[in-house]
């Protein structure tokens, strides 16, 4: 399988200018500057075989999304070698860009006030597209997202699920190698994500793309992606499977336990263990090491009734993670 | 070749559909505002002379001075580009410049096409008014001129649109250039001789104005229709935009390629 994306020592800094509060600060600022430098990806090392969907995940402002603008070629590195498609992206050639597609969550990729099927034309015409097998795609795309009756509506008049399904089935008309999906499902209402995401997954076993995708929500993430990719402070964290990173990153357990009764008294079990008096369940995260000696104290203290232990999920783990950033 | 004109012909009607989607504002833009600066225009210089009590100024007549004012004002407004300025300016300040660069076309074609699509939708729609009120008040025009004047226009405002590219490619150094605009934009007022006809001026200026491509966005194609210029001083309008934008879009070149260095994909 080759390679639909090389990486050596990228690096990338950004350049601010500082301002203190106030009036005089301003005052200050207007002949003389106090510029920042500050770096938002350091030494980044990364290979992509063509056909993987890689999961990016990192705290805000991580480093991510520079990530997806210097792979796509919005902007350009400080330092290192890139290779996207054995294309340099910065340079942005026709033949690079008729291969890729961008949908940043944030922003709309589409016309504002024309209708979708309007911009469809459109990229149409810009990408070179045969007309007959692209309104037939459209066609398949609406159905399949549940969106055919708004596609002659202003993008403007739909609600962001509705535009969303519309960004996603702009950025696909031309059959894109690459797909950086950044934050495909922000905003939108649990039925819209699963919409998309179950869309995308089919998509991603027909068609095969390399996928970049930055969500929040680490459904997205689990249910898409054959790869982690873990950014944290600029710096490549973590790549390799979610389970191995799951299996890693979990030294604990998690127990709940039913009393038979209301808890009489509260009591200190340990340093992190205590039982509060009227409560009828606790829930607990307990290193495995723990979890016989735990149980035996919390036993003599109350009657147990029923007790389930489950693994802490990705989700979690990586919630944990990111708490800690 | 055959790609680049059906891609440009798409974002022509871009301009068109998407002006048309705000019907209000294209009527008062194509014919409420183009008959109001015309009838001011008629009535400021039907005052001037009545006070001035002369038959002539500069030697050209009050009905040479009317038709000047009817037909330059209609020009003036066509040859402009400020809302496709700012709009390029808003590209860039909001990063939504990106959803263009990402795909294969320039930001450059993308916004003259729809500039070039919209103008000529106004152009057709506004064109009646200065025609009515020559033809009331019977004033000198050489209509068999219009096609020339026409397609000087419209190759003026390519000019047009690299001065706004470049405005606008200031927008990556700069928060807020809309200042810049400003000057600019009454500056070429002046020189393109929208504000007085170029005659008025001293001839030492007249004459730098003339070697500039500004007079070619209004003076010479409306002193050409209306018998104030020749036909080969009209000619030397074409090659004066040429060399404009020569200058401009040279400048433009680096100045894109380094605001793009810099820029940081604002938003996204």
């Amino acid at each position: 399988m080759s390679n639909a994306i090389e990486v050596k020592n990228l690096n990338r800094v950004y350049y601010s200018y500082q301002k203190s509060v106030g009036l005089m600060s301003s005052i200050k600022g207007f002949w003389n500057r106090k510029h920042i430098e500050k770096s938002a990806l350091s030494d980044i090392n990364l290979t992509i075989p063509a056909g993987q969907v890689i999961g990016l995940v990192g705290a805000n402002g991580a480093g991510k999304t520079t990530l997806i603008k210097i792979l796509s070629g919005l902007i350009p590195p400080t330092s290192g070698e890139i290779k996207v498609l054995g294309y340099n992206p910065f340079e942005r050639k026709n033949e690079f860009l008729r291969n890729i597609s961008v949908l940043l969550g944030q922003k709309n990729q589409l016309w504002w006030d024309i209708a979708p099927v309007d911009s469809y034309q459109l990229l149409m015409n810009i990408y070179d597209l045969d007309v007959t097998k692209t309104q037939k795609k459209v066609k398949d795309l609406a159905e399949i997202l549940n969106c055919s009756h708004v596609l002659e509506t202003q993008l403007r008049r739909l609600s962001l699920g509705e535009r969303m399904k519309m960004e996603i089935i702009g950025s696909l008309l031309h059959d894109p190698q690459i797909l950086f999906l950044d934050e495909p499902t922000i905003g939108l209402d649990i039925v819209a994500q699963t919409s998309i995401r179950n869309f995308l997954s089919e998509y991603v076993k027909e068609k095969k793309p390399t996928i970049i995708l930055t969500s929040h929500y680490m459904d997205d993430i689990s249910k898409l992606a054959d790869r982690l990719v873990i950014i944290s402070k600029g710096k490549l964290f973590y790549d390799g499977s979610i389970d191995q990173f799951t299996q890693n990153s979990v030294q604990k357990k998690r127990l709940k336990i039913t009393f038979e009764n209301p808890v009489a008294q509260s009591a200190q079990i340990s340093d992190e263990i205590r039982l509060i008096a009227g409560t009828n369940t606790i829930d607990l995260e307990v290193e495995p090491s723990k979890i016989a000696d735990t149980i035996n104290r919390i036993s003599q203290k109350e009657a147990i009734q029923n007790m389930s232990m489950e693994e802490i999920d990705f989700e979690e783990t990586i919630r944990e993670f990111l708490k800690k950033e | 070749m055959r790609q680049f004109i059906k891609r440009n012909l798409a974002f022509a009607r871009l301009g068109i559909q998407t002006n048309l989607e705000y019907r209000f504002n294209f009527f008062i833009d194509a014919a409420v505002q183009p008959a109001m600066t015309a009838l001011i225009e008629i009535f400021l210089w039907i005052a001037l002379f009545a006070a001035l009590k002369t038959e002539t100024l500069n030697g050209f007549t009050k009905e040479s001075y009317l038709s000047y004012v009817i037909w330059s004002s209609f020009i003036g407004r066509i040859a402009i580009s400020w809302m496709y300025e700012h709009l390029m300016m808003d590209e860039i300040e909001t990063g939504s410049i990106n959803a263009i660069i990402l795909r294969p076309m320039t930001f450059f074609e993308y916004y003259l096409s729809q500039l070039l699509g919209y103008k000529l939708v106004v152009f057709c729609f506004s064109v009646l008014v200065p025609l009515s009120i020559v033809f009331y008040y019977n004033l000198p025009t050489e209509l068999g001129r219009l096609p020339a004047v026409t397609l000087m226009i419209f190759y003026y405002l390519i000019f047009i649109h690299a001065m706004s590219f470049l405005t606008a490619c200031l927008a990556f150094f700069l928060n807020r250039v809309r200042s810049f605009t400003l000057v600019k934009n009454f500056s070429i007022y002046i020189m393109s001789g929208e504000l007085f006809p170029l005659d008025l001026l001293p001839v030492f200026w007249k004459n730098i104005f003339l070697k500039l491509p500004f007079s070619s966005g209004v003076y010479l194609p409306v002193g050409y229709l209306t018998g104030r210029v020749d036909t080969e001083l009209f000619l030397q309008g074409f090659t004066n935009i040429t060399y404009g934008l020569m200058v401009v879009l040279t400048i433009s070149y680096f100045v894109w390629k380094k605001g793009l260095g810099s820029y940081s994909g604002t938003g996204a």
